[in-house]
């Protein structure tokens, strides 16, 4: 799974490619951490180029959401590829996570 | 097609590689091999969490064949008696503030397949999914 970062002012997205199973999940949470410990005020991650999606993922998705929400700050996921997005939807998660556009 | 991992050894890249000729070769559509791909990552991270309570090595047998219109998958462990299915269902319809973290592998598996079903045989779990070809 490739990452790659992008910081405007307060507002960090990370973009990621290839497949969030548990060791993407990993990654995914450090990432997040980072993000978190420099201050980020909103934190995208865009799914755009993830192959795959599955709990693991998930959990971290929604762990750091409810964080984030607990402080005032903002963690959304955006741009799910079609292969994301079902498992979003299956699971609940699509319509309370993705930023809406 | 059968593929045998070990919990200390599991890997997954040889899994997905054979489920990658597998669909190849018997044609499957994308949304089964996804499916199939999904379900496998659900069952397997939770079998190797859950399943051994010793550091002994442990085989997990994946089966992985076409009958009567469906793709076939059975995961065979050795691990303690667990039915997965026993969990409780996941209501997909509560906020986030109030979701459960667990029980997602099990519902993705539940929601991906079409069939699912569990039995215990000769001291082994063995989850039987099957997902339809085509519609």
């Amino acid at each position: 799974m490739e990452i790659q970062k992008t910081v405007t002012g307060d507002s960090h997205e990370i973009l990621l490619s290839g497949r969030i199973d548990g060791e993407g999940a990993n990654r995914l949470e450090e990432e997040i951490l980072k993000a978190i410990r420099a201050g980020a005020g909103s934190i995208y991650v865009n799914l755009s180029g993830a192959t795959f999606l599955c709990s693991a993922g998930l959990r971290v998705l929604l762990q750091y959401w409810r964080q984030m929400k607990n402080t005032q700050k903002t963690l959304l996921a955006t741009r799910p590829s079609p292969e994301v997005d079902s498992v979003l939807g299956t699971s609940g998660f699509r319509e309370l996570i993705v930023e809406k556009i | 097609m059968e593929i045998v991992l070990t919990n200390q050894s599991a890997h997954r890249e040889a899994l997905l590689s054979a489920l990658d000729t597998f669909a190849r070769e018997k044609h499957l559509a994308v949304s089964v091999r996804q499916a199939a791909d999904l379900a496998l990552e659900e069952h397997l991270t939770n079998v190797l969490h859950y399943a051994y309570q010793d550091s002994g090595r442990h085989e997990i047998r994946v089966r992985l064949e076409l009958e009567q219109g469906y793709l076939v998958i059975e995961i065979e462990d050795d691990g303690k008696a667990f039915d997965p299915l026993s969990l409780p269902e996941v209501d997909t319809s509560l906020p986030l503030d109030q979701k459960p973290m667990g029980g997602l592998g099990i519902h993705l598996i539940r929601k991906f397949m079409d069939e699912v079903r569990y039995r215990r045989e000769a001291n082994k779990n063995i989850l039987h999914l099957r997902k339809r070809l085509t519609g």
